[in-house]
């Protein structure tokens, strides 16, 4: 370990009044620095390891240390999967396969991945934030377990689409890009889904239905518990 | 798998080895397996199917054994409104709406002793007269199905099966008998014309490609189907993906191009699916790859997700989408087919002219060109949806009527209901009025009522479709798809769906004619790309051929086919209602008042005009008024109820 690399560690040590956000940076930055050394699994654990056992009379910085522990392991997970999809995709100019591949896998885009793929591709924050804002896939905020879509094509929307909608709307209680507060359902309108025939049609995660009849929502969406 | 094509003699070969292995006897059981019979549960139908066919094979108590019959998962054939499909070949058998537990009967009987089973066959509305072939059914009679023909027969996910068909067969024939300039000059005369919409002669825009310098030049196929209310690209790419790339190929070895690109929406995902295995597929073939059945000539092709983003579908945003930059367009002084992607020659077509292509080299540029009208040769599919009888997509030749193509193949107006309007081109065509329904349907004729061709999408509206609203619908839409970078569309749309707005919900005033066709006028002026430019043809032709309709929601209040929300009430009318409390349990916010002897009132204060209750009741008690001021209630009154019919 290297001597920036450990006082990088003993900043996060002494500020241990960070919010979690704070913390996920920090540690990001820690990762970025290992990463730029070439180390590929940065002897993180043994580190705290030693720092848990010289805090172990002090039970709360204990709790504080294993928290930032779980949160780092987490986001190294977070950060390998996304590696293994910049990979898998090639350079700056499939950033947009990367971030379609992060979103479908995480259901949203975490700054934690801009700024790693930032790092990774060389690309600036703000031209991936750009990208991210412009085209609608992408979401920057978290998405519920179940993906509720309404389709309001054309032909939907004239064959009743706007009331499906609006039905969804009122039993979730949420609108169009909200997630529900438990998290269970997120809502999202589409401009069509190419299934222009059956319509109104919604979709639920990957199950797609057709001819909805405002009346029946209430039953499709008690399938998803 | 099988080995690679290194000669034309050695596909000739394949082809004739996978034909010789089928028994022209052999019982096949298509299933649809595309998105849209997917959404009625095909899934179900083609594992039950599956299991069926397994276990009589198992069981062997039938005449057929399992390798006897196969069950073959393949694209839409476009009547998507009757679906789950299943054909049972060889007698070409069509049953619609199938369950999964219709399945045991199918292949009991169809597939084992040869019967049809008449409860699943199409009937027609009118006749009931039951059809036995796919070409019995006026849906496809009137069809002329070149391109989607196919998708019948094929699984997508197999290449031997398009290969049998006589797929690559154009491709070989390019690459050994014929030289770059012969391909262009081929397609030139075929005068086949762009699919996507604007409908610029495709032999053209090649030999613009061809020409100009720079390398490597790029040739790159547009599925970005964004247009709402049309899937045609989506069918065909997903049925039968082979085609796509066949034509791709011919068209890169005609310009000189060795990388070519697939733009499909993420919204697709089976769609990305197939074309990716299909590409898989031919490279593990040698149809593509480095030197393509050995001739020399190699070919490369990547497929790109597109991210939603409806303007990315024109050229210019499509090109910087794929370069991995933000998918705005940029003007076009020079064209994109001479400076296009990472500033090099790119040919961007839509999938259904790439899919047209080998059809032209097979069948020789005369027999194309003789199809369909004077400037518009060949097929077009169209997506044929909204309030008619039968929706799907549809495969016809150019110069066929609207009257044809919504009445005869359509089925007309459902309900019986009174046609109003088509709408073509999407968010960028215009309004029909019922006054050209003889119409040939051509690129030119409907540029000349205001409308345009688009990528194909025929959206039908009758009596109960509010063209304020739909129009209002459009502009929401672009506006909201407008990517901001010019200003009079990014400004100008807003201002005109705010007009709209207030137009819909009671607040219409007497100069918002006027300013509509300023704004509509400078927008087509003045903005950057098509989207802007073409952006108020549904306003426009609204304008001229449904004033009446401006005027009624502007001067009277009212909406004429109850549909905007402020201009609506929802009224019980006494003498049909029967204290049923079905529609008092659905509504939302508690505003009807009545119980279970006691006729229900519903009160205007606290109703949100929902349309709960319109939906729930089942005598039909409720009705919509416009102008929203329905009769004073009357309380209390007690309910006579009708004697139950038998």
């Amino acid at each position: 370990m290297t001597e920036e690399q450990r006082s990088i560690l003993s900043r996060i040590q002494k500020d241990a009044n960070l919010s979690k956000t704070e913390i996920l940076l920090k540690g990001l930055e820690l990762l970025s620095e290992y990463y730029s050394l070439g180390l590929d699994t940065p002897p993180l654990s043994l580190e705290l390891k030693r720092l848990e056992g010289e805090a172990v009379h002090h039970a709360e910085a204990l709790k504080r240390i294993r928290r930032r522990e779980d949160a780092l392991k987490e986001m190294i997970r977070e950060l390998h999967d996304i590696d293994e999809i910049v990979n898998r995709c090639g350079g700056p100019n499939a950033l947009i396969q990367i971030l379609l591949d992060i979103q479908k896998q995480f259901g949203w885009i975490s700054k934690l991945a801009v700024m790693w793929i930032s790092k990774r591709l060389g690309v600036p924050f703000s031209s991936i934030y750009q990208i991210a804002t412009f085209y609608k896939v992408f979401s920057l905020t978290p998405k519920g377990r179940h993906r509720v879509r309404a389709c309001l094509g054309t032909a939907c929307h004239i064959r009743g689409g706007p009331r499906v909608m609006e039905r969804i709307e009122r039993l979730l209680g949420i609108g169009d890009g909200d997630v529900t507060p438990e998290g269970k359902f997120g809502l999202e309108r589409v401009n069509c889904l190419g299934c222009c025939a059956l319509g109104p049609v919604m979709v639920v995660n990957d199950d797609y239905y057709g001819n909805v009849k405002p009346t029946e929502v209430g039953k499709i969406l008690s399938k998803y518990g | 798998m099988v080995e690679k094509i290194r000669s034309p003699a050695e596909l000739e070969k394949l082809r004739s080895e996978i034909i010789a292995r089928r028994d022209p006897k052999k019982r096949i059981i298509t299933a649809c397996a595309s998105t849209g019979c997917s959404a009625l549960g095909a899934r179900k139908v083609i594992e039950s199917l599956k299991e069926e066919v397994k276990k009589r094979g198992l069981v062997g108590q039938v005449g057929v054994k399992e390798d006897e019959v196969e069950v073959k998962e393949t694209g839409c054939l476009g009547f998507c409104e009757l679906g789950p499909r299943v054909i049972v070949y060889p007698e070409e058998v069509p049953y619609f709406r199938v369950k999964p537990e219709d399945t045991p009967e199918i292949v009991s009987e169809t597939v084992v002793k040869g019967k049809i089973v008449e409860r699943l066959l199409y009937a027609d509305p009118t006749t009931g007269e039951k059809a036995r072939k796919l070409e019995d059914i006026p849906f496809y009679k009137h069809q002329l199905r070149l391109l989607l023909k196919n998708n019948a027969l094929i699984d997508p996910k197999k290449v031997e099966d398009y290969i049998a068909l006589g797929g690559y067969g154009a491709l070989s024939k390019v690459l050994f008998q014929m030289a770059p300039e012969q391909v262009i000059e081929e397609i030139k005369k075929s005068n086949l014309r762009g699919r996507g919409g604007g409908g610029f002669p495709t032999g053209r825009k090649w030999e613009t490609t061809r020409n100009a310098p720079g390398e490597p030049k790029y040739v790159l196929v547009n599925c970005d189907e964004g247009d709402p209310g049309a899937f045609m690209d989506r069918a065909l790419m997903e049925g039968n993906p082979h085609s796509v790339l066949e034509g791709l190929m011919i068209g890169s070895y005609a310009m000189g191009a060795n990388e070519g690109f697939i733009y499909v929406r993420e919204e697709y995902p089976l769609t990305v699916e197939n074309i990716t295995t299909a590409i898989k597929q031919a490279e593990d073939c040698g149809l593509l790859g480095g030197n393509i059945m050995g001739s020399g000539f190699n070919f490369r092709v990547n497929v790109h997700r597109g991210a939603g983003a409806f303007v990315s579908g024109e050229s210019s945003a499509l090109m910087a989408a794929i370069e991995g930059e933000v998918g705005e367009p940029r003007p076009k002084y020079i064209h994109m087919a001479v400076k296009g992607l990472w500033e090099k020659p790119s040919c961007l077509n839509n999938v259904e002219t790439w899919a047209n292509v080998p059809l032209i080299i097979l069948n020789g540029a005369g027999w194309f060109r003789d199809m369909g009208t004077k400037n518009s040769s060949g097929t077009k599919i169209f997506s044929l949806v909204g309030k008619v009888n039968n929706t799907g997509l549809v495969e016809v030749l150019m110069g066929i009527t609207l009257r044809d193509l919504i009445f005869k193949i359509g089925g007309g107006i459902r309900g019986g209901k009174r046609f109003k309007a088509v709408q073509t081109g999407g968010p960028s065509g215009g309004f029909i009025p019922e006054k050209y329904l003889d119409l040939h349907i051509d690129f030119d004729e409907l540029t000349k009522v205001g409308s345009m061709m688009g990528s194909g999408g025929v959206i039908v509206m009758d009596e109960d479709t509010c063209i304020v609203d739909v129009t209002r619908y459009y502009v929401d839409f672009l506006s909201k798809e407008s990517c901001g970078k010019c200003v009079p569309c990014r400004e100008g749309l807003r201002q005109i769906l705010n007009i709209f707005k207030r137009i819909c919900s009671g607040l219409g005033e007497e100069g918002d004619f006027e300013n509509l066709e300023d704004l509509s006028e400078l927008l087509k002026e003045a903005s950057l790309c098509a989207l802007g430019t073409t952006a108020t043809n549904p306003v426009v032709t609204s304008l001229t051929h449904f004033r009446g309709e401006y005027e009624a929601h502007i001067r009277e209040k009212r909406c004429p086919a109850k549909v905007c929300r402020a201009l609506v009430a929802y009224y019980i009318q006494p003498e049909k209602c029967q204290a049923c409390m079905k529609c008092s349990r659905s509504c939302p916010v508690d505003a009807i008042i009545g119980d279970k002897d006691t006729i229900h009132v519903i009160d205007q204060e606290k109703c949100i005009r929902c349309g709960a209750c319109y939906e729930e009741c089942q005598f039909n008690a409720i009705e919509k008024i416009s102008p929203p001021t329905p009769p004073p209630p009357r309380r209390g009154i007690k309910v006579i109820r009708k004697k139950k019919r038998e």
